[in-house]
């Protein structure tokens, strides 16, 4: 019996340590897979083209699940980080506005953005890890409080972001679409924050609270500073967003909250805390687009297009958490 | 200009590929709906479904290709993606922003893709709107319950979601008609949420608040609520309140005799749009231009009233459907066609 076991564990021992090296791994796998469905059920769907544009669209939910993921590494969650990106686009659209729309403006507008999204992490930090009320429930109640804020700002969708912020956005420089530039700076980004003490912190954290703080871990300063990063992120992606739809709207984040949380999940990571990848998260924001498309591209009839959609993310889900209790156990 | 012939030889070879068919014009139209939280969208669905295949007895080969299911605005956006990924003709779709397509919907045309908002308008000036006026509908509902009333009483008004573009359109529409009563009063005006719950809390309170209440402006989606609360005060004689298009409210109100009226925000709207696509893109040309509302962009479509004078007619459509089944019109083909030159 020993004997039959160990065999296929000496053989898994590669790709464990490969896991254990890249927890992302799985959410690597199942991306090449869903795009190479969609490329089989519509070719043109990985066209150059297609491609900028799924990476155009869905880099506001790449930025919003990377923003969760930094509180989930603490074991916390943050269920405002839609209206925080709400709130943030539709403050910097009324800004350009109001400041003329000219570079300056924009720049201006979008450190102020920058601003308003790291005090809504302050916020929410000071509530959960400060106060000490239950994460959930609490950031549950700062996102109405946000998104109140978002319509006394902006009391109904309109209001047109300037020309020049979203034809940069949706256009190229030096013949490559600006969205990669995106995220060649956003891999940077998270390639020096994941070398940081604060991301090590945040993971110890959210792996044993009380063993943290008996070796003389801040906690408390160490979790206020996981929602600032999550504020700074959602504001990033409200960055992306106003770029992609060039308008402000008060509610157009309330949806995307849970979106970012499967994400942060389908990546790889624990919502418990202590374990997980932003890269992870990336991926897992990338997933649930292309499980968007490929449902429509397989030819679902539309009454049963929520029913795949649903059942292929638990899917993708499941194969997600057998790889990684595999690589953890 | 390298773009453009790419995109005009690509367009001839899909003319190409798809005339295998005698003589058939063949157009692929994708259907956008992002929100699935109602039958009546559903049903919108089905019928504009329904009006593709009516095109086959012309001769004309439409087929759609729909996504529909609750999405965030990038989701939508994806959903407009995949359809230019997909080489579509034309793309219908139901909003779930005002403003943030003007980008996307601006491909789309690059592509050479007509764009048709319908239900909800759209800011950008890409697409056209085919569809109802908000405004107008609030003012049908509230008309009818000024003279219903002889031009005076004491009003009140239950609205949908604050801040959503239709509901501020419905309540301006109602507010302009109230102006040239000077006898009505409106005593409050409450949000409910477009949520039969919510609607029927709301007239409770209203009927313990105000007591001689005498008529109730109520949008669709609440007033059968509304209407429960009216009658489970013993009101039913007393108070006229606007009412609903679904069967089960109209079954009531032939059951009951219910002193109400309904403006309809009939599920047809979309195969509305899809008529009004297919000819555009058989490359006929509107009378008039569409340039109504506050866009600039929108074709309005005439707004069907049930009332107690053709309620029997509304309810005899609605003969054996299911309760969740709205009265429903649409511009058929030939209603279409008498608004091309």
């Amino acid at each position: 019996m020993a004997d039959v076991a160990v065999t296929p564990r000496a053989r898994a021992g590669g790709i464990r340590k490969l896991l254990e090296r890249y927890p992302f791994l799985p959410a690597l796998v199942i991306v090449a897979a869903l795009l190479l469905l969609n490329g089989v059920f519509s070719p043109n769907s990985l066209s150059y083209r297609s491609l900028t544009g799924l990476l155009s669209t869905y880099m506001a939910l790449i930025m919003l699940a990377i923003a969760q993921t930094y509180v989930v590494y603490a074991g916390d969650i943050d269920l405002s980080a839609g209206s925080i990106l709400s709130l943030v686009n539709v403050a910097i659209v009324v800004l350009m506005e109001r400041w003329g729309g000219g570079a300056g403006a924009v720049l201006l507008a979008l450190a102020l953005g920058l601003l308003l999204g790291l005090a809504c992490g302050l916020v929410n930090g000071i509530v959960v890890a400060a106060l000490r009320l239950q994460a959930i429930v609490a950031t549950f109640a700062t996102s109405i409080f946000f998104t109140g804020f978002a319509l006394y700002i902006l009391p109904v969708a309109g209001t047109p972001a300037p020309a020049l912020f979203w034809r940069t956005y949706g256009g190229r420089l030096l013949g490559v679409p600006f969205v990669f530039y995106i995220l060649a700076v956003l891999v940077v980004l998270l390639l020096v924050l994941s070398r940081t003490r604060l991301v090590t912190q945040l993971l110890a954290v959210g792996d044993d609270q009380q063993a943290a703080f008996q070796t003389g871990l801040p906690v408390v300063p160490v979790r206020i500073k996981g929602y600032l990063l999550c504020g700074l992120f959602s504001a990033l992606a409200a960055f992306c967003i106003t770029g992609d739809t060039a308008s402000g709207d008060p509610l157009v984040g309330g949806k995307m909250t849970l979106y970012s949380v499967a994400a942060v999940v389908l990546g790889g990571s624990a919502l418990s805390g202590g374990w997980g990848t932003v890269v992870g998260s990336l991926l897992g924001a990338l997933t649930i687009g292309l499980i968007n498309s490929v449902v429509f591209f397989m030819g679902t009839p539309s009454e049963w297009q929520n029913f795949v959609q649903g059942l292929a993310i638990l899917v993708v889900l499941m194969a997600g958490v057998l790889a990684g209790r595999r690589a953890r156990a | 200009m390298k773009k453009l012939v790419a995109v005009a030889l690509s367009t001839v070879a899909s003319i190409v590929i798809s005339a295998s068919a005698v003589n058939a014009e063949t157009f692929k139209i994708g259907l956008s709906n992002g929100w699935v939280g109602s039958e009546w969208r559903t049903q919108m669905i089905d019928e504009a479904k329904a009006a593709a295949e009516k095109w086959k007895e012309k001769g004309v080969d439409v087929e759609v290709s729909v996504q529909s299911a609750n999405v965030d605005v990038p989701g939508q956006i994806a959903h407009i993606r995949n359809f230019i990924a997909e080489g579509v003709n034309a793309i219908i779709v139901n909003p779930n922003s005002p403003t943030a397509f003007d980008p996307i919907f601006a491909q789309a045309k690059e592509a050479g893709i007509l764009v048709i908002a319908t239900d909800a308008e759209v800011s950008s000036p890409d697409a056209i709107y085919v569809g109802i006026d908000q405004t107008a509908w609030g003012a049908a509902g509230a008309k009818w319950l000024a003279e219903t009333l002889g031009g005076k009483g004491k009003v009140v008004a239950i609205n949908g979601v604050a801040g959503h573009p239709a509901n501020e359109m419905r309540v301006a529409g109602y507010k302009q008609v109230f102006k040239d009563y000077p006898d009505i009063q409106i005593v409050n005006e409450v949000n409910a949420n477009w949520d039969q719950a919510q609607g029927q809390q709301a007239m409770q309170n209203i009927l313990a608040t105000y007591p001689d209440v005498n008529g109730v402006v109520v949008q669709d989606g609440m007033a059968a609520g509304a209407w429960k609360s009216i009658m489970d005060a013993g009101k039913t004689g007393q108070i006229a309140a606007t009412g609903e298009i679904r069967k089960d409210f109209i079954d009531l109100w032939v059951k009951d005799k219910l002193n109400s009226g309904a403006t309809v925000n009939p599920p047809g709207v979309m195969a509305s749009a899809l008529n009004v696509a297919v000819l555009m893109l058989q490359g006929k040309e509107l009378k008039e231009p569409a340039k109504a509302g506050q866009y600039g962009n929108a074709l309005y479509l005439p707004i069907p009233f049930i009332d107690s004078k053709n309620l029997g007619d509304a309810a005899k459509q609605l003969e054996g459907k299911p309760g969740y089944y709205s009265y429903t019109s649409s511009l058929s083909i030939e209603e279409a066609e008498a608004l091309f030159k």
